[in-house]
């Protein structure tokens, strides 16, 4: 009897083998998803082209995306709300295809309803049938503490005590030392960058508060960024999530910068006179219009800000590089470029964008790395047709702080009959090209480029505003004694 | 969330209902002004708001028939003008008189000055048009082709229909993609910098009002083809001649049409 019992059990466990082994191999298989068609149908019509039909981001746009789509089948997910270790939730999954991955190629789907979206989280999880096996659960976020500079202190402590500096760097530009070793690798094999938190708008896993604290706490698979839910307590992950929200920088998107005067420019590129100035950043997108195209631009935000004075005209441009390359390391050396029309031209007709054309170049004032404080002064006729200026048109300082670029350039006023692009009171066009050496950015046209914007400088309030609105609240005053002075004495 | 405006047009009704049961003009006048101008500004609950030039042009029509229907009788505006005279007059209305008058007044009419000789700078607007004319004739790689009455080869090999947008598929997203979006409403992730922005190929006013022979030109000639009136020197938009054949173009156009669920305009 006991034979038997124990002979059964065995053979138990040997039958809920062999049916799981059915199981997964009739359910789970990629080629023959014959119980989700629906979900089937809208991957393979909407995420296929870049996360591969067999889910293997083995696609279309391996080679034009940074960061590349992910490879489902190797079940591992960066976006999590559950433990290191644990496969994402269903919610999880939903709240990427909703939301979009910001910073990266993976858009953010709302034309899906929620059943359909229902149905493609399905598909994805039959790429890696083993990863779901598994029971989880989100972890318990409770309630953030409130801000206060306390915290913030706290946080900037522990973000060096447990080395998040390393790879994020002192100002969480994400230009530490460690992300630029060689082994700096994801689990799918390519290179990866530490997360720069002043651009909260491509924060992968989301800006908010909260959800730091989740992507401290749980990590992001696959990467170098580890959970640290065991190794740092609740309290002191807040305080971090605290810091990291204290860094970020507010978007401020338009089309036109008004500089206005001052007595003295700032001494240095980095001078913190300059975070008073009004800014505007630039939006940078990768040059597509010309050979050789840049699909996959690093520098995404070019931040402007201007001053001028009776004699000069500051204009300091800065943007994010977490790895600086000065062409002495092989890679090629970063360096930006500012342009502008030569001629004024009808209307409101410009140069082409980027570069110009033969018909109606474009001023070009370049600065390099490598070159530390020289500036090149080129006249472009197109991409193809950019020549040196003897004598430079401005000067040029640079500094690079802790993952950020900041050069300044200036420029010499004179009358405006001798240099009409450049008056006072005018919006003159401007537009900016940035070159990141470690992503191999070189030449005219593998770089990121903006397009036209305007700056104007601002001239100073003329008189007639102080002198006018007194004048006219004195005369309406008088006006009014007066006619209470003649009502009053009609009454009596 | 409260709605400001109404709320202003039923103030202004109230205090000019109010004010005909205590035999005022004056405020009966000023109730009507301020009722008209609650309506005319809740418009835009409704409709696109009225501009503010509009809404002057209206209060100021406004303002003088009113006036002029409270003037035309001697008793009535004698009545309309008491509360005005009070003000100036009366020695009951000391402190009314300081905040209107003496305080008020003087420094309403000192705002509006500075606001009018204040000098305000705005960037140029450009206006452009869209879908421009296409020309008849242009050439492709130095070839030359008859825009007018072009149509897409491929369509007739109805049999490799499937194939060749598949193959559009692939070209869509090697090259489109970041700027026309991966969802082809002109949201690509490197839209942003572009001004104006890459046209969405989604909806009703896209490409589904446009000729296949049209798009073939937009796609192969891009920025360099659009005439003056459509801003050139602005469009981010490519000379695929540059990069594609002209078969790879026709399939990327399948492509856009097929995924959109759009149809070229034959017509
Ligand atoms: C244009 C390319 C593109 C398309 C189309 C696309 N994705 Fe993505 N997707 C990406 C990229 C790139 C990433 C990875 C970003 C990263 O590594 O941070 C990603 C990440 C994801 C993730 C997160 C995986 C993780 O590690 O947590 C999910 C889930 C996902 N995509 C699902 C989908 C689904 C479902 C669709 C179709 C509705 C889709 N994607 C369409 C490019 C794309
Ligand atoms: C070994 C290197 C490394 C260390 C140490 C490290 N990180 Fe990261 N972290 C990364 C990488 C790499 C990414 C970017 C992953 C990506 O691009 O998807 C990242 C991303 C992040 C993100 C942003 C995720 C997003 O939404 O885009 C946050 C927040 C973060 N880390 C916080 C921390 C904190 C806090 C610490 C210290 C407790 C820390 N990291 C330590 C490598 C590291
Ligand atoms: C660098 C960004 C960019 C890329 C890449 C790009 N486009 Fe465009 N495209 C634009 C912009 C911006 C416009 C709108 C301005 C204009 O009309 O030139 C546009 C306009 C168009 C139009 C005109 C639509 C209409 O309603 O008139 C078509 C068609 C088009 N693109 C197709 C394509 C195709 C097909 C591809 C890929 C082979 C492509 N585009 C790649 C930026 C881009």
């Amino acid at each position: 009897m006991d034979m038997f019992i124990r002979r059964f059990l065995r053979m138990r466990i040997l039958i809920a083998v062999l049916i799981a082994m059915c199981f997964s191999v009739s359910v789970y298989s990629a080629d023959k998803p014959a119980d989700n068609p629906e979900g089937k149908k809208i991957y393979d019509g909407w995420c296929a082209q870049c996360h591969g039909y067999k889910g293997d981001a083995d696609s279309f746009t391996k080679d034009v995306s940074l960061p590349k789509p992910r490879d489902f089948t190797f079940g591992s997910f960066k976006f999590r709300s559950t433990p290191s270790g644990d496969p994402p939730t269903d919610a999880d999954i939903t709240k990427v295809i909703r939301n979009g991955n910001p910073g990266t190629s993976m858009p953010p789907w709302s034309r899906f309803s929620d059943a359909e979206v229902k149905a493609i989280v399905g598909h994805v999880k039959s790429f890696a049938p083993d990863t779901f096996a598994m029971e989880t659960k989100p972890i318990n976020v409770g309630n953030p503490p409130k801000a206060s500079k306390e915290i913030i202190e706290q946080g900037k402590e522990l973000f060096k005590t447990a080395k998040c500096v390393e790879c994020h760097g002192n100002a969480g530009r994400g230009n530490g030392e460690k992300g630029w070793q060689a082994d700096f690798k994801t689990d799918w094999g390519y290179g990866i960058a530490p997360a720069n938190y002043t651009h909260p708008w491509e924060l992968r896993n989301g800006s908010s508060l909260e959800d730091i604290f989740r992507t401290i706490s749980v990590g992001l698979s696959g990467t170098p960024m580890t959970s640290y839910m065991d190794s740092i307590p609740d309290d002191k992950r807040w305080a971090l999530a605290h810091f990291i929200k204290s860094l970020q920088l507010t978007r401020k998107l338009g089309l036109a910068l008004k500089v206005r005067k001052t007595e003295t420019l700032p001494s240095k590129p980095n001078d913190p006179a300059w975070e008073a100035v009004d800014y505007l950043d630039l939006p940078m997108g990768g040059q597509l219009m010309f050979d050789t195209r840049n699909f996959t631009p690093v520098i995404t935000n070019v931040r402007v800000r201007g001053l001028y004075t009776s004699k000069e005209l500051a204009i300091l441009l800065q943007w994010i590089d977490k790895k600086p390359n000065d062409g002495s390391d092989g890679k090629p050396s970063d360096s930006i470029r500012i342009q502008f029309p030569i001629n004024k031209l009808e209307g409101t007709e410009l140069p082409y964008f980027f570069m110009g054309t033969g018909k109606a170049p474009v001023n070009l004032w370049q600065w390099r790395a490598s070159d530390k404080d020289k500036v090149s002064s080129m006249t472009a006729k197109g991409p193809d047709k950019i020549e040196p200026k003897e004598k430079p048109e401005a000067t040029v300082m640079a500094t690079y702080d802790d993952g950020l670029y900041s050069v300044v350039f200036k420029k010499e006023l004179k009358p405006a009959k001798d240099d009409p692009v450049f008056e006072a009171g005018k919006f003159i066009p401007f537009a900016v090209a940035a070159y990141d050496g470690q992503n191999d950015e070189d030449g005219n046209t593998r770089g990121a480029i903006s397009a036209w914007y305007y700056l104007m400088m601002e001239p100073p309030m003329p008189l007639r505003v102080y002198v006018f609105p007194p004048l006219v609240s004195l005369g309406v005053l008088i006006a009014g004694i007066g006619l209470r002075k003649r009502l009053r004495k009609k009454k009596v | 969330m409260l709605k400001i405006y109404p709320v202003i047009a039923i103030i202004g009704l109230v205090i000019s209902i109010g004010s005909v049961i205590r035999k005022s003009p004056f405020f009966n006048f000023t109730g009507i002004l301020v009722c008209i101008y609650g309506l005319l500004k809740s418009a835009e609950y409704v409709m696109p708001a009225l501009p503010s030039q509009v809404i002057l042009m209206y209060m100021a029509m406004s303002f003088f028939s009113f006036f002029i229907y409270f003037s035309i009788q001697e008793e009535t505006f004698k009545a309309f003008l008491e509360p005005m005279r009070a003000v100036f007059a009366d020695d009951n209305k000391a402190l009314l008189r300081v905040l209107i008058v003496f305080i008020g007044l003087p420094l309403f009419a000192g705002y509006l000055t500075y606001v009018k000789v204040k000098p305000t700078y705005d960037p140029p607007v450009s206006a452009r048009i869209v879908h421009p004319e296409p020309p008849s004739q242009m050439d492709f790689r130095g070839k030359s082709v008859n825009v007018l009455g072009l149509e897409n080869p491929l369509r007739k090999d109805a049999a490799n229909f499937a194939k060749y947008v598949e193959e559009g598929k692939k070209i869509y997203y090697q090259n489109c993609f970041f700027c026309h979006g991966d969802d082809l409403d002109g949201k690509g992730h490197l839209s942003q910098a572009f001004n104006p922005v890459p046209l969405p190929f989604r909806g009703t006013d896209t490409i589904a009002q446009l000729p296949e022979s049209f798009v073939f030109w937009r796609v192969s000639k891009g920025w360099r083809g659009l005439p003056a009136g459509s801003g050139p020197w602005n469009s981010s938009m490519p000379s695929f001649e540059d990069f594609l054949t002209e078969e790879e173009v026709w399939k990327v156009i399948m492509f856009i049409y097929d995924s959109t669920g759009n149809k070229p305009r034959s017509w």
